[in-house]
């Protein structure tokens, strides 16, 4: 016995002084024969994603007729530890999509950057900023994702508003919101369970809430977490808790999708929602007729200041540093995100594409005040945070629901998590 | 599973040894015969180390190797510094982090619920064997659960237990304000270990019952001439003869309550609420899964690694110690 823990005392010191070895191995290139490329996405799978995926190959196809292409679909909750192996070991996908924001950049190390490439399709895409780092860009925007406020006019109504024009400063939305609590629903339908409630909230009272100049600070990287306005978000965020605007139980409700049924089913009034994918205008139509859904500015918070749309590259397909030909799969990306591929994608999944060309007249009004919103449009400030910090503030979030943290705590963690990272 | 069970009844004295020392005595014992063989074929004295060398390979391979692998990463930085030596440094972020803290501090809380774990299924095994009015009808709802994903229970209690679910209707109709099971800190982990251990305990009543099987009648019979009441009866008689069963019990419950409590934390809680529910695994999978830190994950399953591995010693010392006893 005394033997082996000297024995194992022996290679933990061992181990701890040569630390030889590596977590991730880069700089190795295989993977990926030069006639055929994998992709790895979590939609390819998705019967809504067929017509997408045809157009975008036929595209390439035209390009490189010798290359085949293989789609590879990962389950989603796996994605981002699959993909992190694959990163370790060095091998794995030649082009592979990415969620825009913390989860490209802190894979960075492991991707082609596309400048060169791309550089045709910077003026008709937009959303270009979330998959770059450093003044590089490193994937191809194929979706738009926002983060609008989403109201039911039905509810209105009932309360005795106009639909028309809902609250235009914090005073009059929380004095609406008194006036919905009496017609018996809740003013916002909240999932806080995963801690995504509070980046919601963040990036679509950001505009309002903080002054412009702020803003375009927070999103370079100089943030100043002890100015009054960005306490100011977290303060107005444990006001909608104490004065019981959201629906019960935010901290146990799974933002997708029992938040956002809880808007659907008309149970709350608002709801911080997306604009692709899920949760959005095409997922609430199914109860919500497009006459019903309307879409809000924010509500002013701070004097002075002017609402903009939140918005960001949603996803993008990226090239790995260990595919043999980035010119091809650059080529493979530039497909991915063709005006036609991303008009079917458009159309079918329900996504604001990345392509502000394609006309949208007929999905409903909530859509056209989206796309009409894009052209002002600032990024959202959540994505500019790091996966920690975004964490961190999940956490946070819920002890200011529950009323077991301080504003000031909170605002003096974040800035620690966030001058850290 | 099945050892439970047939390790008490061949019951020989020296059992708790049996699995380390057989092979010993063997090596030995064939040292007696290449005296008869001696300079004969060589074959024959390596024939145990070919034999045994699959078994070795494969431990050594695909546990030992990779076990070692991951201890060394842990022992190098992430992002930026990948692949240079870091020394401790993944460890002293570890134990600074409150929310690892947390993972720790819940696994404590784990082991001091260990004993409700076991005691529950003991005590619904030994209804089931006094042959309580419907014994046989128990028997197959208690294990019902045991088959079901940890993802689908999971997904039952997340609607029993929503603060607008059944749970809290039942409640408010007896004049109970509702609770928020899974949203309140103090509550949501007690919630999760119930789940598990109601999920779970249809395994543990199998391997109690098998146990039963093994038990002499005539002893509960002398002790109901006796006069001795039920509470006696369980006491005296059946917890000392099932004291193996038992014990295999809380190892097998441990393990189980260490290593395979994800799918329902994922699924309830994500950890939450306000990070209340951590444990190890979930942390290793946050980290390396979403936060891209692989090597301070792997020093978080070293950790764990160490954890299980005293956890497990000194459920071993026990076994040996009580085996001594018999």
């Amino acid at each position: 016995m005394r033997q082996r823990a000297i024995w194992s005392a022996v290679l933990v010191v061992g181990l701890a002084l040569t630390g030889c070895g590596s977590a991730s191995d880069s700089g190795k290139s295989s993977g990926g024969s030069d006639s055929k490329l994998v992709v790895w996405d979590w939609k390819s799978g998705e019967p809504f994603a067929k017509s997408y995926l045809d157009k975008a190959k036929a595209d390439f196809k035209k390009k490189h007729p010798d290359v085949t292409v293989e789609f590879v679909a990962q389950p989603f909750d796996q994605y981002y530890t699959l993909l992190g192996a694959a990163i370790q070991s060095g091998k794995g996908p030649d082009v592979m999509l990415f969620n825009g924001g913390g989860q490209i950049r802190d894979r960075v190390d492991a991707l082609v950057p596309l400048d060169d490439y791309v550089a045709e399709d910077r003026q008709r895409l937009a959303g270009w900023e979330a998959f770059g780092k450093d003044g590089k860009t490193y994937a191809a925007p194929v979706t738009l994702q926002g983060y609008p406020i989403y109201y039911n006019k039905a509810i209105y109504q009932k309360a005795n508003l106009d639909p028309a024009s809902p609250a235009t400063t914090w005073d009059k939305f929380t004095a609406d919101c008194a006036a919905i609590a009496k017609a018996g629903s809740k003013c916002f339908a909240l999932g806080n369970k995963e801690g995504v409630g509070i980046q919601f909230w963040l990036s679509s009272m950001g505009s309002t809430t903080l002054t412009a100049a702020e803003y375009d600070a927070w999103i370079t990287g100089k943030r100043d977490w002890n100015s009054a306005n960005v306490k100011r978000v977290f303060q107005t965020w444990k006001e909608t808790g104490d004065k019981k605007m959201n629906s019960d139980g935010a901290n146990s409700t799974a933002m997708f999708n029992d938040s956002f049924a809880l808007f659907q089913s008309g149970k709350a009034a608002h709801v911080m929602g997306l604009m692709s994918d899920v949760g959005h205008w095409q997922d609430f139509n199914e109860f919500l007729t497009p006459e019903k859904l309307g879409v809000m500015k924010a509500p002013v918070v701070t004097a002075g200041t002017t609402p903009s749309l939140p918005y960001d590259g949603g996803i993008g397909y990226a090239v790995a540093k260990w595919t043999k030909d980035p010119k091809v799969a650059a080529d493979l990306v530039r497909s991915l995100s063709s005006a036609d591929a991303l008009k079917a994608f458009y159309a079918d999944a329900g996504a604001i594409a990345a392509d502000t060309t394609i006309d949208v007249s007929q999905a409903g009004p909530a859509v056209a005040t989206l796309v009409s919103e894009l052209k002002s449009g600032k990024p959202a400030l959540h994505v500019a945070l790091s996966s920690k910090t975004l964490d961190l503030m999940g956490r946070l979030s819920q002890q200011l629901l529950s009323g077991s943290i301080t504003v000031d705590e909170v605002v003096k963690q974040l800035a620690a998590s966030d001058q850290a990272g | 599973m099945p050892m439970g069970n047939t390790q008490p009844s061949v019951r020989p004295a020296s059992a708790g040894r049996a699995g380390g020392a057989a092979v010993t005595p063997a090596t030995h014992r064939s040292g007696t015969r290449p005296r008869r063989t001696r300079g004969g074929l060589g074959a024959e004295r390596y024939a145990p180390y070919i034999l045994v060398l699959p078994a070795v390979l494969i431990i050594v391979l695909l546990r030992l190797y990779p076990l070692i692998l991951g201890v060394n990463f842990s022992f190098t930085g992430d992002g930026a510094q990948n692949g240079t030596a870091v020394g401790f440094g993944n460890y002293r972020e570890l134990f600074a982090d409150p929310l690892f803290q947390t993972a720790l501090k819940n696994v404590g809380l784990l082991v001091l619920l260990l004993p409700v774990a076991v005691a529950i299924p003991g005590l619904l095994a030994t209804f089931i064997y006094l042959r309580v009015p419907g014994h046989r009808f128990y028997r197959s709802v208690y294990f019902f659960p045991a088959v079901l994903s940890p993802v689908i229970v999971g997904a039952i209690f997340n609607l029993l237990l929503a603060f607008d679910g059944p749970l809290n209707a039942v409640l408010s109709s007896v004049g109970v304000d509702p609770i928020d099971w899974l949203g309140d800190p103090d509550i949501a982990m007690f919630m999760v270990v119930g789940v598990h251990i109601w999920a779970t305990f249809g395994m543990a009543l199998v391997v109690f019952l098998a146990g039963f099987a093994t038990l002499d009648p005539a002893l509960l019979d002398a002790a109901r001439v006796d006069g001795a009441s039920l509470r006696q009866v369980v006491w005296h008689v059946i917890v000392p003869a099932l004291s193996r069963t038992i014990q295999f019990v809380f190892v097998t419950t441990m393990i189980g309550m260490l290593t395979s409590m994800f799918g329902l934390l994922y699924i309830m809680t994500s950890g939450g609420p306000e990070g209340s529910t951590y444990l190890p695994e979930f942390y290793i999978w946050k980290q390396q899964g979403q936060m891209n830190r692989p090597a301070l994950a792997s020093a978080a399953s070293t950790i764990l690694f160490m954890i299980m591995l005293v956890v497990g010693l000194l459920q071993i010392k026990l076994l040996e110690r009580s085996g001594k006893e018999d």
